[in-house]
């Protein structure tokens, strides 16, 4: 645990040090992880559905005002580790705008980048690593979503499953509601609810 | 029949029932039209309301793809039975969930492309899209069918059917009632009228009820019988007087008719005595002194006595005309036959004119019922007369006989003697009246006046025709009574 603590401070630091640096960089990053991606094929069925479910949640989910800098400041969908969508979560949230906030799309490669971030989709395999991000991002208004199998056990918001060939969600209401997130009933309604007494 | 030959009081509750009928008509009418489109719009707006709650629960199905949940969402529709069917398609257009009610699968549209509701032949169906915040995430289409409609239509029928039933019979006891205001006094004042046209009871009176057109009407009319009965009454005062006043002067005329006879009686009666003595004395002169008389003086004396006699004739026959009315009739039965031949051999036997010589044609005479001995005169006057008028004739020619007119027996007598000038028929029958000359014929001139009075005591009529110089026809008539009958004084 403090390892971890002191890996988040040096991001932060580092962030505010280099905060122009590190945004050129990582545009650059994208654009060309753009690239690579568009020139592989396209993405499976299963992660544009994926995709159209992560912007979905904007619809369900409600920040606190404060989370958003203006009213016109953006809503942001960020992806932690490997994007597996390819171009098909931009081409879903292009031009799209909740309660007047346009949604846009950002890519990180560390938990210590993400600043302003409210859907937050953790493509991490390793789980004490994924823990550690969970960690470091609890007490902020971020909707975490993953697709591992243990993140509701770890403390993460919303996982994606498959059974019987559909995509399913699993949400942990208490991590959400922590994190100041409302989800909407409707969508409660959808997910299997996370129960951690269950799950130990 | 027509509308204006029915009866006043079938006419009166036609009116009514005819006004009744029309205003539920249209009450109905409007009724039915103004519940129909509030119903089309409440049914539009229930309908919506309902697809925008299952569109607003359907929108986290939609978004996360979760077909079962959007089924037991429709599935919640089964608690509205008019929705006979429901389904949700995506934003592509796809369908994405459907919910049938009953066993009925409905044709679905294939495409959400139709916007807001609209009404088809049997039902009401319409999209409603599914909207999360601002996104469009689908379309959800509802079917509803219209028994809705029809079974409060029904209701609607059913209440307006009793409705009209109900005030039907509600204007019939009334105007069955109301009616009567009406035609009640114009009935009365036709069966009143009916009564005195037919009874001619003027005495009558219409009832007067209200203040209305009919009761002026009713008093008009009474008015109007108050007007007959008083012209009626002046009427019959009026008879009643002039009755009176003709009895009075019958009365006065029959009295001094009386007087006048008495008076003419007593005269006649009077004056015989005196003329017995002038006869008397006159024959005296002419059998005991007719030695000591010169040739004049027996003339004169001769002269005296013939004109006392005429005198005497005279106030014989006024007697006899005057006993005519004092005298009551005694009637039988009159062998008119036996009479007149009787009367014919009596003249013959008197011999005073040339009797051999007339022509006699006697036809069989009707018996009548009447007084004796005044017919006897009449028969004797008038065959006298006839044989005195045509006695100057080479062959006189006397016919009698008798006929029936008229419910009356008629009696003529028929000469071919002098006649007489038919203008001056008119005092034929006057007493003292005479168309010929004492030198001429003899003659008082009572003789036919005394027949004119006996034939009209029997009810019976007199007159004559004749032409100068050819000879004149008598006739009487006498009325046809029974002739069986037994003697009676009238």
């Amino acid at each position: 645990m403090p390892i971890v603590k002191t890996i988040s401070y040096q991001f932060v630091n580092l962030y505010e040090k280099k905060i122009w640096a590190t945004r050129s960089v990582l545009l650059i990053l994208l654009l060309v992880s753009h690239l690579i991606l568009q020139a592989q094929t396209s993405p499976s069925a299963e992660y544009q559905l994926k995709a159209v479910f992560l912007f979905n949640f904007t619809q369900f989910v409600d920040w606190p005002e404060d989370s958003f800098a203006s009213e016109q400041a953006p809503l942001v969908i960020g992806i932690l580790g490997a994007n597996p969508f390819g171009p098909f979560l931009e081409e879903t949230v292009s031009g799209e705008k909740v309660k007047g906030h346009p949604v846009i799309i950002h890519q990180y490669n560390n938990a210590g980048e993400i600043k302003n971030c409210h859907i937050l989709f953790i493509n991490i395999e390793e789980e004490k690593k994924r823990a550690a991000i969970i960690l470091f991002l609890k007490g902020r208004n971020i909707l975490t979503v993953s697709e591992a199998p243990d993140f509701s056990k770890e403390g993460g918001m919303i996982r994606f499953f498959t059974t019987e060939n559909k995509i399913k969600l699993q949400i942990n209401p208490d991590a959400s509601r922590e994190a100041g997130l409302v989800i909407s009933s409707k969508l409660l309604r959808l997910a299997a609810i996370f129960n951690p007494k269950e799950s130990n | 029949m027509l509308f204006k030959d029915i009866p006043i009081r079938k006419k009166l509750m036609r009116i009514i029932f005819l006004i009744n009928g029309v205003v539920l008509m249209v009450t109905c009418v409007t009724f039915f039209i103004y519940e129909f489109y509030i119903f089309r719009k409440t049914s539009t707006e229930k309908l919506a309301t309902i697809g925008k709650i299952i569109a607003a629960n359907s929108t986290a199905a939609l978004a996360f793809d979760n077909p079962d949940d959007a089924k037991e969402i429709l599935s919640a529709l089964k608690t509205e039975p008019h929705i006979v069917a429901a389904a949700l398609y995506d934003t592509a257009g796809n369908l994405f969930s459907e919910y049938f009610s009953g066993a009925g699968m409905d044709v679905l549209p294939a495409t959400s492309e139709i916007k807001g509701y609209r009404f088809t032949r049997s039902h009401l169906e319409g999209f409603e899209p599914v909207i999360q915040e601002t996104k469009l995430l689908g379309t959800l289409y509802l079917k509803s069918d219209l028994e809705d409609m029809y079974d409060r239509f029904r209701l609607y029928a059913f209440i307006a059917g009793a409705v009209i039933l109900l005030s039907f019979l509600l204007a019939y006891l009334l105007s069955k009632i109301l009616q009567k205001s009406i035609s009640k006094p114009v009935l009365d004042l036709g069966a009143t009228a009916k009564i005195i046209s037919e009874q001619k009871d003027y005495s009558v009176r219409a009832v007067r009820i209200g203040n209305d057109e009919l009761g002026s009407l009713t008093e008009a009319f009474n008015h109007m019988l108050d007007q007959i009965q008083a012209q009626n009454l002046s009427l019959s005062v009026f008879t009643q007087n002039l009755e009176q006043k003709v009895v009075e002067h019958t009365a006065q005329l029959e009295s001094v008719n009386k007087e006048l006879e008495a008076f003419s009686y007593s005269i006649s009666h009077d004056l015989r005595a005196p003329l017995r003595a002038i006869i008397g004395f006159s024959a005296i002169l002419e059998e005991d002194y007719s030695s000591k008389l010169d040739k004049e003086a027996r003339r004169i004396t001769s002269v005296i006595k013939k004109n006392a006699g005429t005198m005497g004739q005279l106030i014989d026959d006024l007697l006899a005309f005057s006993r005519i009315a004092r005298n009551d009739m005694i009637k039988a039965s009159v062998d008119n036959d036996e009479m007149v031949k009787e009367i014919i051999d009596n003249l013959a036997m008197a011999a005073q004119y040339d009797h051999a010589k007339i022509n006699w044609v006697i036809g069989p005479l009707s018996p009548v019922y009447a007084d004796m001995n005044t017919i006897r005169q009449v028969w004797i006057n008038l065959i006298s007369n006839a044989v005195k008028y045509s006695s100057k004739k080479e062959t006189p020619h006397i016919e009698i006989g008798s006929f029936v007119k008229e419910g009356q027996i008629v009696f003529f007598i028929k000469d071919n003697g002098v006649g007489f000038d038919e203008k001056y028929r008119n005092k034929l029958f006057k007493v003292f009246q005479r168309l010929h000359s004492a030198d001429e014929f003899e003659g008082t001139g009572v003789g036919l006046a005394l027949v004119e009075k006996i034939v009209s005591k029997h009810m019976g009529k007199v007159w004559a025709e004749a032409v100068v110089d050819t000879g004149a026809t008598f006739y009487f008539s006498l009325p046809a009574g029974n002739v069986h009958k037994k003697n009676v004084i009238e």
